[in-house]
């Protein structure tokens, strides 16, 4: 897996000045768990590596008055053990703690969880039910993106040339909001998810639905919000029958493979039963039961 | 820093208490470097994609895979391997525990298994039997099971607890 460059910036906007100068030929290093992986058995080849380990701004994680902000180079171990995520954010907890082994989340991290764009990626269903924004520096200044608009493909992302993800922007969310995530894989956590379901609920004082955010992962190409089952349940209070009724029609919206893991038709039914789970234990949370 | 045009980086780092600041090739992996270089073949290299945990190493006080680490990762690290963990008084109390319990069979993933053991207890010295399997299910052992591992690893926890040396 030789590469021709390594550097290792001790600024963002060195960073970038290197992304942009290598172009399609560079790639960042974050944690690496993915990436020397991917370089070893060649399915990527950079010819120059630039690693953000040195640039130490993007490892914070704190409040601001309007929400949440994940530094890119959060460490998932980190995230799983956040006190300051609690309420609603407690999905990305969850999530992140839920992503492979204790070996591989002490170094992972949550910007290279969502750049590697896996479509089973654990920690996207979780930040993208919260409304997550992408902060992206590049050579024109800085943008952000609605997360789910950030993955055009597995393995592909909105980035352009030059772009460096520095981190997350989540809302604050009240208490009549609920949450959840659930991975479902043969070999634990360690193993890679055959599906994984996002979801968040908001309610109202009767217990009706003001409004759903559902995320699968691992059956689309990249991970899916699925808008038709989410405006089935808004406006209505959850019970097992439109549960049920949600959980078809959530089997039917995805567009899985089939692979090592599982095939395709057996994706679709693991996505019937995790939303069905996943949709309870949200509407548990936001209602207070 | 920025290092191009050159085909090998400086990177100074601790092992076991020893420094080290070697010039070696940035591709390398830390694994790499232990074993090639530095003649530490403790940690072993098997799936070699961050999957079986026999290549764990402690880095900073937390256990990582280090197949997967760039040596560049190590910038300015404290690292401690399987090498390491004998003191003055001899084993450490969990090498001393894996082989009254017989926890290894053919010893290949027992390194990292020890390691990713000692990430557990340093961290959480009352670790229950379901935090040791949690912590652990990195780790893959292909000739047998888990059990004496889990017993040897909880028979290592109380001994430190009762005062045994770390």
């Amino acid at each position: 897996m030789k590469f021709d460059y390594y550097f290792e910036p001790s600024s963002l906007d060195e960073c970038v000045h290197l992304m942009n100068e290598y172009g399609p030929d560079a790639r960042l290093l974050a944690g690496g768990t993915d990436l020397v992986v991917k370089m070893r058995n060649r399915l990527v080849k950079p010819k120059a590596v630039v690693s953000l380990n040195q640039v130490k701004e993007l490892s914070r994680i704190h409040t601001v008055d309007d929400g949440l902000k994940l530094g890119a180079m959060v460490r998932l171990m980190d995230i799983s053990k956040s006190d300051i995520l609690t309420g609603a954010w407690e999905v990305v907890k969850n999530g992140a703690g839920h992503v492979s082994s204790m070996q591989v989340r002490n170094i992972g991290t949550i910007g290279g969880n969502s750049c590697n764009a896996s479509p089973s990626a654990d920690t996207v269903p979780c930040i993208m039910v919260l409304y997550a924004l992408v902060n992206i520096r590049g050579p024109k200044g800085d943008r952000d993106v609605l997360l789910e608009k950030f993955f055009t493909g597995p393995g592909k992302t909105v980035l352009e040339r030059g772009e460096v993800v520095v981190g997350f922007t989540i809302p604050n969310f009240g208490k009549e909001n609920g949450t959840a995530y659930k991975k479902y894989a043969i070999r634990g956590d360690t193993d890679i998810a055959i599906v994984g379901v996002g979801a968040r609920l908001r309610v109202d004082s009767h217990g009706s639905v003001t409004e759903a955010r559902l995320v699968l992962g691992a059956v689309a190409p990249v991970p899916l919000r699925v808008p038709d089952v989410e405006s089935m349940l808004t406006g209505n209070k959850l019970d097992d029958e439109l549960i049920a009724k949600a959980a078809v029609a959530a089997g039917e919206a995805c567009n899985p493979i089939s692979d090592a893991r599982a095939t395709a038709g057996y994706r679709r039914e693991m996505i019937r039963v995790w939303v069905k789970h996943v949709l309870g234990e949200a509407y548990a949370k936001a209602t207070g039961k | 820093m920025r290092t191009a045009d050159v085909n090998t980086i400086n990177v100074a780092f601790e092992v076991n208490g020893k420094p080290y600041n070697i010039h070696v090739e940035p591709h390398k992996t830390i694994l790499e470097v232990l074993r090639d270089d530095l003649n530490l073949t403790g940690a072993k290299q098997g799936c070699e994609d961050g999957n079986c945990g026999a290549c764990t190493i402690i880095m900073n006080g937390k256990a990582v895979k280090c197949c997967s680490l760039l040596i560049g990762q190590a910038r300015d690290a404290t690292i401690i391997t399987i090498e390491g963990l004998e003191g003055d008084n001899g084993l450490h109390p969990l090498q001393k525990a894996f082989i009254d319990h017989f926890a290894i069979q053919c010893g290949f993933c027992t390194p990292g298994m020890i390691m990713a053991a000692k990430a557990i207890l340093d961290e959480n010295p009352n670790a229950t039997e379901d935090d040791i399997r949690e912590g652990m299910h990195g780790n893959l052992c292909r000739c047998t099971g888990y059990v004496k591992i889990v017993e040897a690893v909880e028979a290592a926890r109380d001994q430190m607890l009762a005062g045994g040396k770390a």
